[in-house]
């Protein structure tokens, strides 16, 4: 029985002309929590739009959970949860009624919104203007809706951007409760520290190509007490580390 | 409640908190309100000054609100990136479009009806005003217009990647449609031979939802005369009893029209990635 919740075949991806993504063949098991890490334009959020449906491959097919888009675009909806990068609310709806009416296109009610705003410590906030909410704080909502229908495969662009380390941590221990629950996990990061935290298997990206994809246990076993960063140096030739988080913000 | 009815309902809670809304809003009612100070003295029967100046008010405004509030609707999810988090979820194209189309002319017809019950019932008080089936034939060319330039805004904000080139789409639509489509008519129709003056003045006013609504209007309020020889089958077919059914009928084709083509569009996009 194939364990893999996600299948990349063959993907290529590019756009007129410039190949974003190259030939990936990219496997993810179930309960899996998976870092894609690279520099900018390596291709890493063209990957999470393509696996999210909101891009297509130019070659090859992505299915999750044995379903592909362009069969059924609704089935395929129903097995992730995606958490976007670059996102800005509507201006007038407040946070319940932002989270209501994303709870209500995928078959929930207003219980679930205040549970996963709950969770993101937002209970209180509910009645407010969502875009009145500072970066962090709106990064904590659009990490509840991609929580809201408990999807097979979470997808997250970035999650990290903007929050502290308060909610860093929090964010993490959530992270960990919803691979614990069987929900798999792929996300993408500048932070190294983050894909520590969080990654079981740790991609590495340079132009649209995979050129390295290990577990983390095995990347510490190799490289020792520099773990990520040296690797980073050793792939990317940067010397001095990964960006910093303040950079980001 | 579908898909539909959310996204419905979400839009007129986004349009109802929109300040551009009520400034519509106050802009409308202001101008009728101003007509009717005007015309204070006399009491507005059938087609007349008054209610030919009304039509052209409705004219002007109507369909430059319609356009801006529908398509700014639409480029807004694209350019807050509301679009791309939405075709993560299992909700249609159709759904989409449908239910914004549904939720905005809502709040349109919200600012249309304010504006025509103020200015009806300042002219209830103050004693002067309109007979019953004028004031009922403006609102329903007020209606009608707002319905018609919301389908092609649709278009528009699907069209546009931005509210920038929305805008100026938009502009240019109203412009073309409303403001020069007098003097466009006269030198088209002027440059054709005689016998296709007809055919041509048929087709082009029904590519032109501005002036097909303007012309049911002024039959309907007895007017049909100041519009020439060349409109007597018009006026002869909006006066039958197959008038209004017809005309309903061509408004929802040419809407569902712009939303079909808008559908498309969305969708080809979508399936090209």
């Amino acid at each position: 029985m194939d364990n893999h919740l996600v299948r990349f075949d063959g993907v290529h991806k590019s756009f007129k002309g410039k190949t974003a993504i190259e030939d990936l063949h990219l496997y993810i098991r179930r309960g899996e929590a998976v870092a894609l890490c690279g520099g900018n334009g390596a291709g890493k959020s063209t990957l999470l739009r393509m696996v999210a449906g909101i891009l297509r491959p130019t070659r090859g097919s992505i299915s999750v959970n044995g379903h592909d888009w362009l069969e059924n675009r609704q089935n395929y909806a129903r097995q992730i949860g995606y958490m976007p990068d670059d996102y800005r609310f509507s201006p007038g709806l407040t946070a319940m009624e932002t989270m209501l009416f994303w709870a209500r296109l995928r078959g929930l009610g207003k219980t679930r919104a205040k549970e996963v705003l709950s969770m993101v410590g937002l209970s209180d906030t509910g009645s407010k203007p969502v875009a009145s909410f500072s970066k962090g704080m709106r990064q904590r909502v659009l990490f509840a809706q991609a929580l809201l229908a408990e999807p097979p495969l979470v997808i997250m662009d970035e999650p990290t951007n903007g929050l502290d380390p308060f909610w860093m941590n929090t964010f993490v221990t959530l992270v960990h409760q919803a691979v614990s629950n069987g929900q798999t996990l792929l996300f993408s990061t500048h932070q190294l520290e983050i894909a520590e935290a969080l990654a079981d298997r740790i991609v590495f990206l340079r132009d649209g190509n995979v050129i390295l994809d290990r577990k983390r246990e095995d990347i510490h076993l190799t490289n020792e007490t520099e773990g990520m960063q040296q690797v980073f140096r050793e792939l990317f030739g940067i010397s001095g580390g990964f960006s910093r988080h303040e950079d980001k913000l | 409640m579908s898909e539909m009815g959310y996204v419905a309902v979400r839009e007129m809670k986004i349009g109802f908190r929109n300040p551009w809304a009520y400034s519509f809003m106050a802009l409308f009612a202001m101008f009728m309100v101003s007509l009717l100070i005007i015309n204070s003295q006399g009491y507005v029967s059938g087609y007349s000054g008054t209610s030919g100046t009304m039509l052209n008010l409705a004219l002007y405004l109507l369909p430059l609100m319609a356009l801006m509030l529908g398509s700014f609707s639409l480029t807004a999810e694209k350019e807050e990136g509301n679009w791309e988090l939405l075709s993560t979820y299992p909700l249609g194209t159709w759904s989409l479009l449908a239910g914004k189309y549904i939720g905005l002319s809502i709040v349109l017809l919200s600012i249309v009806s304010f504006g025509f019950g103020l200015s009806g019932a300042a002219s209830w008080l103050s004693g002067s005003g309109f007979d019953f089936l004028t004031y009922q034939q403006l609102l329903v060319f007020s209606i009608g217009l707002s319905l018609f330039f919301l389908g092609l805004a649709m278009l528009i904000g699907t069209i546009a990647r931005n509210r920038w080139q929305a805008l100026t789409i938009a502009v240019g639509v109203w412009f073309f449609a409303i403001i020069a489509w007098p003097s466009i008519l006269i030198a088209l129709l002027g440059m054709m031979p005689y016998p296709w003056i007809k055919p041509a003045v048929t087709t082009l006013t029904f590519l032109n939802p501005a002036e097909l609504t303007r012309l049911f209007t002024v039959v309907k309020l007895g007017g049909g005369s100041t519009l020439g020889p060349e409109y007597y089958n018009w006026m002869v077919w909006i006066r039958s009893n197959w008038g209004t059914p017809v005309f309903i009928g061509v408004m929802l084709l040419w809407i569902g029209t712009m939303l079909a083509i808008s559908f498309g569009l969305w969708e080809r996009g979508r399936s090209r990635g």
